[in-house]
């Protein structure tokens, strides 16, 4: 109906609002909650006046739309706020605990598109077969585990048991990528449900476009089976696995809180929990705002990907 | 005998599924630059016959005789072409693809360019207008025309000697069709050997050199297309061909008051106007034809009038009375009064029910009937329009397209209309099942009397049996008048050749 430019345009503006509408309701949510920072901060000693002095410090007696409109424009120019417990800015927070984050999400991914791909594609290929009935039972009986389960497992024999790998990245900061070791077992249970999910999805995929008319035609004019498989099945059936894909890195992004937890890892996750506990609400915000936005970015870019891989259907925006 | 060596020949093949043999005893010769056809009703072997020349055949199969294809390479153009391209790829991708295994002797860095000289060379010779931009395009963006253009062009870059087309013309309007049938002729002209299958046969007869005619997987004729035409000798052949000459008219015994009246009328999709029209009525027992090319706006008038497209600003009377504009405000009488017929039958019944309940519903929803009564009037509808007892108590995946089209019909005969709306009804049948269904219709409004059938239609040959023809074109109606006077005198060009419309007398 219309052409790319105006549906990336359209979508881009959705984007954005959708972020604006991010900010709005984490400031609503956060503005909600019982009792404030000030009543917290006080502590042992809930005093009014002392109550108050730290109010008109932090300008929580200012209005609300007032220390909405100070905090979106202090977004807008990355500065996040300072946090309640340490006074220190909540940016710094963010990317002290971005780093390791970060580090999971990539290796997970890198290593989780070509398994998951191509355990999809090998399934598919030899559907019905021993290969598939072995590689789907697995997949399935792996994704039925939660991910605390598995890793209390997987400590148990390799750290424990085996001592091959460290139990947990205690002591090794937030320079992970000093000690590779630390991060094979965090890894392989992030890599675990994933490398399920979509490796099913593509073979789902992947059986319609082999079974198609137009692989038909291709293999009737003599293209070799590795390019019918890859080059024109396979985009076929990539798109429902895309929107999974964007979830499981939005997923990964966002801190996954009980692998961090389990491996003592200083990411996004182990942060959050520590500002819920302290109830370090500016800390939570900037949290908050940052997983919002990641969301709202990789939906765009899977959208971007669908639109591209199924150009029939045009992508609602 | 033949000096000339065949380019692909089948020699007494036999394929059976299960205890059926789909083709039994096909013996076929093909020649470069000459064209053989295939002709038969649906069911026929033509399919399977012509998918045998490429290696493929039916799954399950039990296959003997002899298929040889000296150089290998057939090439395939599918009845839907749209089915074989890629959606998630454009249009140069698979083109490439084809030509990149025959460069392979080539030095790396001149492949590319090989390749792409190649590919351009067989969208020429496919009469691809804009090639370059063409191979940028998704199969999406291509009209069907264009979507056939390619896939010929992907048997042309093969080098193919022979090309099997399946039913190219199906479902297409009289200009694409004569379209097609002058880019087959280019393609013997080539020295390349056509197997058509098809059972349109005035593309058969502008088209063969040779014909087989197939019955029930039995070659019962074969000839070269003259003799064949001048003098058929088997009956099948002749049944065949009389069924492409004129059905009996759709005329009722007398006309009757006014049913129908459409007053002005603007109907839109969204915002864009798709259809506007002056005052239309119907009288009982009269057969109007809404005749017209794909995009015309023939369907969104017959959805108007059945209240499935509520998005017009006209009123429609049936009897004097107005009838509300959507489907969901009408009454049972009113709902019962207005029937629909569809163009893909299979799709209007659901498929895990046997079709017998499925028509006789009507009779217990509309009408009020108890289940038993009701079954017993679908049984006999069935049976009137020629489906056995046996038949109607499968699941509809178990009958054929012109079986089903008939059960479409029953279903809706069974809430006795006033009107019925036949939507493009015939468009994918052969020419033997689609005689019988029009006769069927003729025969039920010479019953009935008061019947009025509102036939949508793109072939002028069945709207030239009804009662009135109405032309619509860009979604204007530019002609409507008795059908004799239209088609003796026409006040506008129709678009389609004298030659397509038959002696109405």
């Amino acid at each position: 109906m219309s052409g790319p430019r105006t549906w990336l345009a359209r979508r881009l503006l959705l984007g954005v609002a959708q972020t604006a509408a991010v900010v709005l309701l984490v400031f609503a949510l956060t503005e909600a909650l019982p009792g404030d920072a000030a009543v917290a901060l006080a502590g042992d000693q809930p005093d009014p006046e002392r109550i108050a002095a730290i109010r008109e410090a932090m300008d929580l007696d200012r209005p609300a739309h007032e220390r909405l409109a100070a905090w979106a424009a202090g977004l807008a120019h990355g500065d996040f706020g300072t946090s309640l417990a340490s006074g220190r800015p909540v940016s710094t927070y963010i990317t002290d605990g971005f780093g390791p984050t970060l580090l999971l999400a990539a290796l997970t991914v890198v290593l989780l598109v070509p398994v998951g791909v191509g355990l999809g594609v090998l399934t598919a290929r030899h559907e019905g077969g021993p290969v598939d009935r072995l590689v789907s039972s697995v997949t399935l009986g792996v994704y039925a585990v939660p991910e605390f389960a598995l890793g209390v497992l997987l400590v148990t024999v390799f750290a424990l048991r085996l001592g091959w790998l460290p139990p947990t990245a205690v002591g090794y900061g937030t320079d992970l990528l000093a000690h590779p070791a630390a991060l094979v077992l965090p890894v392989l249970v992030l890599l675990s449900r994933p490398v399920c999910s979509l490796a099913r999805l593509v073979r789902a995929g992947m059986i319609d476009a082999l079974d198609s008319p137009y692989a038909a035609h291709a293999r009737r004019y003599g293209i070799p089976g590795f390019r019918i498989r890859y080059g024109h099945a396979l985009p076929n059936a990539l798109a429902p696995a895309t929107q999974q894909l964007a979830r499981t890195v939005d997923w990964l992004l966002c801190g996954v809180i009980v692998v961090e937890a389990l491996y003592v890892i200083p990411g996004l996750g182990t942060v959050l929990m520590n500002a819920v506990a302290e109830r370090d609400v500016p800390v939570v915000q900037g949290l908050a705002v940052v997983f919002g936005v990641a969301t709202v970015v990789l939906n765009l870019g899977a959208d971007l990907v669908s639109r591209r891989l199924a150009p029939r259907s045009e992508v609602a925006a | 005998m033949n000096p000339v060596n065949a380019v692909a020949e089948i020699d007494n093949l036999r394929v059976i599924v299960g205890d059926r043999a789909i083709v039994d005893g096909v013996n076929l010769r093909v020649l470069p630059g000459r064209i053989t056809a295939l002709v038969g009703a649906s069911g026929s072997g033509k399919t399977t016959t012509g998918l045998a020349l490429l290696g493929e055949y039916p799954a399950g199969a039990r296959v003997s005789g002899d298929v040889r294809v000296p150089d290998g390479l057939v090439g395939y153009v599918p009845q839907q072409p749209g089915a074989v391209l890629n959606p998630a790829r454009r249009v140069g991708a698979l083109l490439r693809d084809i030509a990149r295994t025959q460069v392979r002797h080539l030095p790396r860095r001149d492949r590319r360019a090989a390749v792409r000289a190649r590919v351009l060379r067989a969208l020429a010779l496919a009469q691809l207008p804009e090639a370059t931009a063409m191979l940028r395009r998704f199969p999406h963006q291509l009209s069907g025309g264009q979507q056939q253009r390619v896939v010929l062009a992907q048997a042309l870059l093969l080098g193919a000697k022979v090309v099997v087309a399946d039913e190219p013309t199906t479902g297409q309007d009289a200009l694409t069709k004569r379209g097609i049938v002058d880019q087959l002729a280019a393609v013997s002209r080539e020295g390349i050997g056509v197997v058509l299958l098809s059972h349109d046969l005035d593309v058969v007869r502008a088209l063969a050199d040779e014909v087989l005619v197939l019955r029930d997987g039995h070659v019962v004729e074969s000839g070269p297309a003259e003799r064949l035409w001048l003098a058929p000798r088997h009956p099948w052949t002749a049944e065949l061909l009389a069924s492409g000459a004129p059905t009996a008219r759709i005329e009722p015994a007398s006309e009757g008051a006014e049913v129908l009246r459409v007053g002005r009328l603007t109907a839109r999709h969204g915002r864009t106007a798709v259809l506007r029209l002056p005052e239309l009525s119907l009288h009982a027992g009269q057969c109007l034809a809404v005749v017209g090319r794909s995009g015309s706006g023939k369907t969104t008038l017959a959805r108007c009038l059945a209240g499935l497209h509520r998005n017009h600003d006209g009123v429609i009377h049936l009897d004097g009375t107005p009838l509300p504009r959507s489907l969901r405000d009408r009454t049972r009488r009113q709902l019962a009064a207005v029937q629909y017929v569809f163009q893909d039958a299979g799709a209007s019944f659901d498929e895990h029910r046997p079709v017998l309940h499925q028509v006789a519903r009507t009779a217990v929803r509309l009408r009020g009937m108890t289940e038993t009564d009701a079954l017993a009037e679908a049984r006999s509808t069935l049976l009137g329009l020629g489906l056995a007892d046996d038949l109607v108590h499968r699941r509809p995946g178990h009958l054929s397209g012109g079986e089903l089209q008939r059960a479409a019909l029953a279903r809706a005969l069974l809430a006795r209309p006033r009107v019925l709306i036949c939507d493009e009804i015939t468009s994918g049948l052969d020419t033997v099942t689609r005689r019988a269904i029009l006769d069927t219709l003729a025969g039920r409004v010479r019953e009935r009397g008061d019947l009025s059938l509102v036939l949508i239609t793109h072939d002028l040959t069945t709207a030239a049996l009804a009662t009135h023809i109405a032309v619509l074109e860009a979604g204007a109606l530019v002609e409507e008048a008795p059908s004799r006077q239209l088609l003796t005198a026409p006040r506008h060009p129709l678009g389609i050749r004298p030659t397509e419309v038959p002696a109405t007398d």
